[in-house]
């Protein structure tokens, strides 16, 4: 298919940005209602890592895929319910083996909106031959994961997660040989469903430390469900980020790059059964040396050479927070108005300016690149996820042929568009690309937006050009309107 | 530098033109730093203003007007359009159009913050033009503008931030003043004409333009008293008074209050004065003198007569309003503290003490007398204003703090009048030869004709160049002192806005208590969006603005029996409390509590005047004296009394005492903010202290009371 090509070179390549909205229903390809996946393919051995570290669970497939059809494959299909597939983000798909060959392409297949079962596709880059094998490594992140349990909890006590997953990979394809592994934030995991073992163990999960692991299981058909539940101690905050909005304007004139980020931030755990003590909360600070499930601090570390941050909501600026800038570090520390509980709310917006050389540059044919972070946020032990977010790079007003990449994994982006954002002192308005992803985590908080466009000598100059002469313009009007004559009497009256 | 520098230097200054570009350019540097000044710490204040601009800026002017607010006095309401002054938020409003229109889309809240500083350039450039009609000195406007724009009395309701009806007005007061003094001089239908359409904005903007309603007549009585009625002051002031009052009339809040109240009788009398004066003027003119002087008389007394009749026949009549009790308590100070308790409790409607109007105007305070004395000396009519505002504005400011605002102008006026009068004089580098002043001397004999001793002016020269320099650099040091003062108090006391406090860390580093602001926003987030904060009212704004949450009471004191009812809930006991609290569906009660930190204005600190607030309204159930001890003091500690223990405010303000009714919801980092939630009745439908007694095997007190319907207020 073209698009595969155009996808598999998507990182040497810059994607027109209008393109790219206009693809937007590619991460989404529709198929017949009736589609179901074509049994093409085994699974050779497969380990499944799920990670619950975090606030996230962050899982990962390594698997021998072997094709057992009688023509060349290139269409790896896993299922998903559709609630899981709403929370699914950060796909990203690498050959084991063969680490240059880059991401291949992962994209959500809707066929029918109704259906609990849904797929998500991944493209080989190169059609597999009959009998041939792959190693895959598919990593994938799910969001809002997690139930608090006990649902509600006091102040001081310890909060606990549970995950539930099935023992089995979810495979559309016959599985040879699998095992999963759970690794936990600690050893401390009261609870967990035991099933019966197989060959020379007795009862799985064997515990190791911080880690469980079921299997390894002998042949499973497709679609084989072994539910299991688990219950860890998770004794920090359950960081939601329901909306991030990223501002990111260029100034040319300026010379600098201003950022802005507006969260909607929640914690997903337990809640309080008891109303707040202020009293319980010092007397924690102090003797369990602030051990606590509720958020505190937000650390933020920007790139060298930020400058002038400033931290802010709704109702102004809050004066809780740090900042340390010297040659290698920029770090924000933020400490919300009030520690952050379960079910609790904290919306604010951080910004920071920074010298426009640090991420812009000319390019030899008179355009302009500008390579910043695609994401900035906290940087936190226990992990920060995103449910939605909204990046708008904002270039300066007559900006044209926009064009942009960004190694975050595509499966997560859902639109990106050319937009005209009229501000200060703008005729035309400035030209703003708006990239929107969803589920996302803090994993990616390093990766690149690209983003070149071009910026003729004509279009700098016109901001200029238009205050001075609507100035003059003024000017002039004033001394019209002086010269008027609006006294009755023509000859001059002295007056004493 | 070399001596022909100092010439060409000097010679610059001495054009016609160069000093007007001089003079401009001082003008804006001055607009510049009474702007830069106000910009210590910027902490937007009045939320209820700020709410307000964002309810017009969103929903247009038209429904500002008609605008109902549900979610303040809950569950009155408040019909907000026709109970404010307008000209705030429609400025700031404009202003946003305005630069919308240019294409420069700041944030409402941007011109909100900054709006005071902006207008305060304008009322230093308008006192500039003010004292210029006063004195033939333009150095003495520069002084006036500058003293206007840095003065501490002034500053302090115009920082960065302080976005209150203040803000504006000060420039609308001065400029209106400046308008009528051009008005008079020029006996001119159009100054008065654009005197009349400021004295509307000003209407439109503050209370306080009462105060020009009774200055203008003031002066125009005190003129004609003087035998200077002209028919300059006949145009001006009519015209004025006409269209002022019909402006005046356009704003809701206003209505018909400039015909029927008798703060505004003044204004119309001496309008009907006036007329008088003209219709004898023509008289005179028409008939001889002798039979005239009878006339005047008998004319002249019997319509005073008639219309003060008329005056106290419609007063008792109802047909116009007596003085309301906020102008008697500017007679009589005590007045207040009896009869309407909830203008005594602002701190701000106390009377001034001395020390605060060094604090506020400083070196200005001491030449303040001087200028007013100059003004004696010339005595035109625009000379006449000032001494009668100085002495008005003078004892206002002694009555209340607040008043020391509309003082700060005059006080700076005359003192740029003296201060520049002295440099003036001392100022000149010619020493005047004895032959000068002989010449003088002679010419002095010579010309005897005029009369009166008192008029002529002794002839003065300063021979020294000591003397003068001494004199000069005394009064440089002075003025410099009084700048470093400026600053000192603006930065110090005016720039520390009440909803941050600001204290040191032990390494000396500033550390930041913001408490307030905490709590505002745990409400804002985690509370239902209807859910009722009960609170003393002057937290009432900063809960409605900054947690956008429905309150019972706030500062706009409009209703007494409503706030004399939170006062109740607070000093009563739970049994009280509790059903006032659910029949007004109050859902968290907020107190303020400085006790871990020694913060000293706090909720225990203004309980006497809930306590006696709530007297006023029940006098039976609420008693004052319950809450001394026996020898009279007010004590919260351990010999605290019966009822100040049982008292809601009192249970709430100390940690973990045995609440029935409410339990502890937030508390703010130093425990400045604490917030209870009222708990609903248990599962059987009791209430928690019906329970409580329940539990300890209590009868059940027989509630033959309580069965009927139920009589909350006994006004």
């Amino acid at each position: 298919m073209k698009t595969s090509a155009v996808f598999s070179a998507l990182l040497s390549l810059l994607s027109l940005a209008s393109a790219a909205s206009s693809d937007k229903g590619s991460s989404k390809s529709t198929l017949p209602s009736t589609f179901k996946p074509p049994q093409v393919f085994k699974n050779a051995n497969l380990v499944h890592v799920i990670s619950v570290e975090k606030n996230y669970v962050k899982e990962n497939i390594n698997v021998v895929v072997e094709n057992i059809d009688k023509k060349a494959q290139d269409e790896y299909y896993l299922p998903f319910t559709a609630d899981q597939i709403s929370r699914l983000g950060g796909v990203e798909v690498k050959d084991r083996k063969d680490t240059i060959a880059g991401p291949f392409v992962a994209e959500n297949v809707e066929f029918d909106p109704e259906s609990d079962t849904q797929y998500l596709r991944i493209r080989l880059p190169k059609p597999l031959a009959p009998g041939a094998q792959q190693t895959l490594g598919i990593s994938y992140y799910i969001l809002k994961a997690y139930s608090p349990l006990p649902a509600a909890i006091k102040q001081e006590e310890q909060q606990f997660l549970t995950y539930t997953f099935s023992a089995y990979v979810p495979s559309v394809y016959t599985t040879s040989k699998q095992k999963t592994e759970v690794k936990f934030p600690s050893g401390n995991i009261p609870d967990y469903t035991k099933i019966p073992g197989s060959g020379d163990i007795k009862e799985f999960p064997q515990k190791q430390g911080s880690k469980l692991t079921y299997g390894p299981f002998d042949e499973k058909p497709a679609g084989a469900y072994e539910p299991i539940r688990v219950r860890f101690e998770f004794n920090r905050p359950v960081t939601h980020v329901a909306r991030l909005e990223r501002d990111i304007e260029v100034s040319h004139w300026g010379g600098n790059v201003a950022f802005e980020e507006r969260y909607t931030l929640y914690h997903r755990g337990a809640n309080l059964s008891s109303l707040f003590n202020r009293v319980k909360w010092q007397q924690s600070q102090y003797y369990q040396q602030g051990a606590t499930h509720a958020l505190k601090e937000l650390k933020f570390p920007l790139r060298v050479g930020s400058v002038d941050p400033y931290y802010t909501d709704v109702i102004g600026n809050v004066s809780t927070s740090r900042f340390r800038s010297n040659k290698r570090e920029a770090s924000l520390e933020i400490k919300p108005r009030y520690p952050v509980f379960g079910g609790w709310k904290y919306p604010f917006t951080i910004g920071w300016n920074s010298d426009a050389k640090n991420f812009l540059r000319k390019t030899a044919s008179g355009g302009f690149v500008l390579n910043v972070p695609f994401l900035e946020g906290p940087k936190q032990n226990e992990g920060v996820e995103y449910e939605q977010v909204e990046v708008r790079v904002i270039l300066p007003e007559g900006a044209e042929n926009v064009k942009y990449v960004t190694s975050i994994p595509t499966q997560s982006i859902s639109s990106a568009d050319v937009e005209i954002h009229k501000t200060f002192l703008d005729t035309i308005g400035r030209t703003a690309l708006v990239i929107k992803a969803r589920n996302l985590v803090d994993d990616f908080r390093d990766r690149e937006l690209v983003v070149s466009y071009d910026y003729p000598l004509s279009a700098s100059l016109r901001k200029p050009f238009i205050v001075f002469s609507s100035t003059i313009a003024f000017f002039v009007a004033v001394w019209l309107v002086g010269n008027i004559e609006l006294k009755f009497a023509s000859a001059p009256v002295s007056k004493k | 530098m070399s001596a022909e520098t100092l010439q060409v230097l000097a010679d610059v200054g001495k054009g016609k033109s160069t000093r007007g570009v001089l003079r401009v350019i001082i003008l804006a540097l001055i607009a510049g730093a009474s702007i830069a000044s106000r910009l210590f710490s910027v902490i937007l204040d009045p939320w209820f203003n700020f709410r307000a601009t964002k309810y017009l800026v969103a929903n247009g002017f038209y429904n500002f007007w008609d605008w109902f607010d549900d979610r303040t006095w809950h569950p009155l309401g408040r019909v907000t359009g026709g109970t404010l002054y307008p000209g705030l938020m429609v400025t700031s409003g404009a202003i946003w159009h305005a630069l919308r229109a240019l294409t420069i889309p700041v944030d409402i809240r941007n011109v909100c913050v900054l709006l005071a500083p902006a207008f305060s350039g304008l009322t230093a450039i308008a006192a500039y033009l003010l004292t210029n009609e006063m004195t033939t000195y333009n150095s003495a406007g520069l002084l006036a503008a500058l003293f206007m724009g840095i003065a501490p009395g002034y500053i302090s309701r115009s920082v960065a931030g302080s976005y209150d009806n203040e803000a504006i007005a000060i420039f609308l007061l001065v400029f209106t003043f400046y308008l009528w003094i051009k008005a008079l001089k020029q006996g001119s239908m159009l100054w008065g004409a654009l005197c009349a359409l400021f004295y509307g904005y000003m209407v439109a903007s503050w209370g306080g333009y009462a105060f020009i309603t009774c200055l203008l007549p003031l002066h125009a009585f005190v003129l004609i008293l003087m035998g200077r009625y002209s028919t300059r002051l006949y145009v001006s002031y009519t015209t004025w008074y006409a269209l002022g009052t019909l402006a005046s009339m356009q704003i809701p809040f206003v209505g018909f209050l400039p015909v029927k109240t008798s703060e505004h009788m003044p204004a119309l009398g001496i309008f009907g004065f006036l007329q008088l004066l003209a219709f004898l003027d023509y008289v005179r003119s028409a008939i001889p003198s002798r039979q005239f002087q009878t006339f005047l008389w008998l004319f002249a007394g019997g319509i005073f007569v008639l219309s003060l009749a008329a005056l106290v026949i419609a007063t008792s009549a109802g047909v116009i309003a007596p003085w309301s009790g906020r102008f008697y308590s500017l007679w009589d100070t005590g007045y207040a503290k009896i009869h309407i308790p909830i203008i005594a409790s602002v701190s701000e409607h106390q009377p001034t003490a001395w020390p605060a109007f060094f604090f506020d105007l400083n070196l200005l305070i001491f030449v303040f007398p001087v200028g007013v004395y100059l003004c004696f000396q010339e005595l035109a009519d625009e000379h006449v204003f000032i001494i009668v505002y100085a002495v008005f504005g003078s004892y206002f400011a002694g009555v209340m703090v607040r008043l020391m605002l509309t003082l700060t102008p005059v006080v700076c006026v005359a003192g740029a009048i003296a201060i520049s009068t002295i440099l003036n004089n001392y100022l000149v580098a010619k020493t005047p030869t004895e032959e000068d002043q002989q010449a003088a001397e002679a010419a002095e004999k010579k010309g005897t004709k005029s009369g009166l001793k008192s008029a002529t002016k002794p002839v003065v020269g300063i021979y020294s160049l000591w003397s003068k320099s001494l004199m000069v650099a005394s009064m440089a040091v002075y003025l410099l002192i009084f700048v470093m003062h400026c600053t000192w108090v603006t930065s110090n006391a005016y720039s520390s806005p009440s909803v941050v406090l600001a204290s040191r860390m032990p390494d000396g580093s500033q550390h930041i208590i913001d408490d307030y602001r905490e709590a505002y926003q745990w409400l804002r987030q985690n509370t239902k969006e209807d859910a009722k904060i009960m609170s003393w009212w002057d937290y009432g704004y900063q809960i409605g603005g900054m947690a956008d949450r429905p309150t019972l009471v706030d500062n706009n004191t409009w209703n007494n029996t409503h706030i004399a009812t939170v006062g109740k809930a607070m000093s009563s006991r739970e049994e009280v409390s509790y059903p006032i609290m659910r029949q007004h569906e109050v859902d968290y009660v907020l107190v303020v509590f400085g006790g871990l930190l020694g913060y000293s204005g706090d909720d225990i600190n203004k309980f006497l005047w809930m306590v006696r607030i709530a007297e006023g309204i029940w006098p039976d159930e609420v008693s004052e004296r319950a809450f001394f001890t026996p020898r009279g003091e007010y004590r919260v500690d351990g010999e605290a009394t019966e009822t100040m223990k049982n008292s809601l405010m009192y249970k709430m303000s100390y940690y973990n005492f045995n609440n029935l009714t409410l339990e502890e919801a937030f508390t703010s980092e130093n425990w400045i903010i604490r917030i209870y939630k009222v708990k609903d009745l248990d599962n059987v439908g009791r209430d928690h202290i019906s329970a409580a007694a329940f539990e300890k095997g209590l009868k059940k007190k027989k509630a033959t009371k309580k069965r009927g319907p139920r009589v909350l207020r006994v006004d």
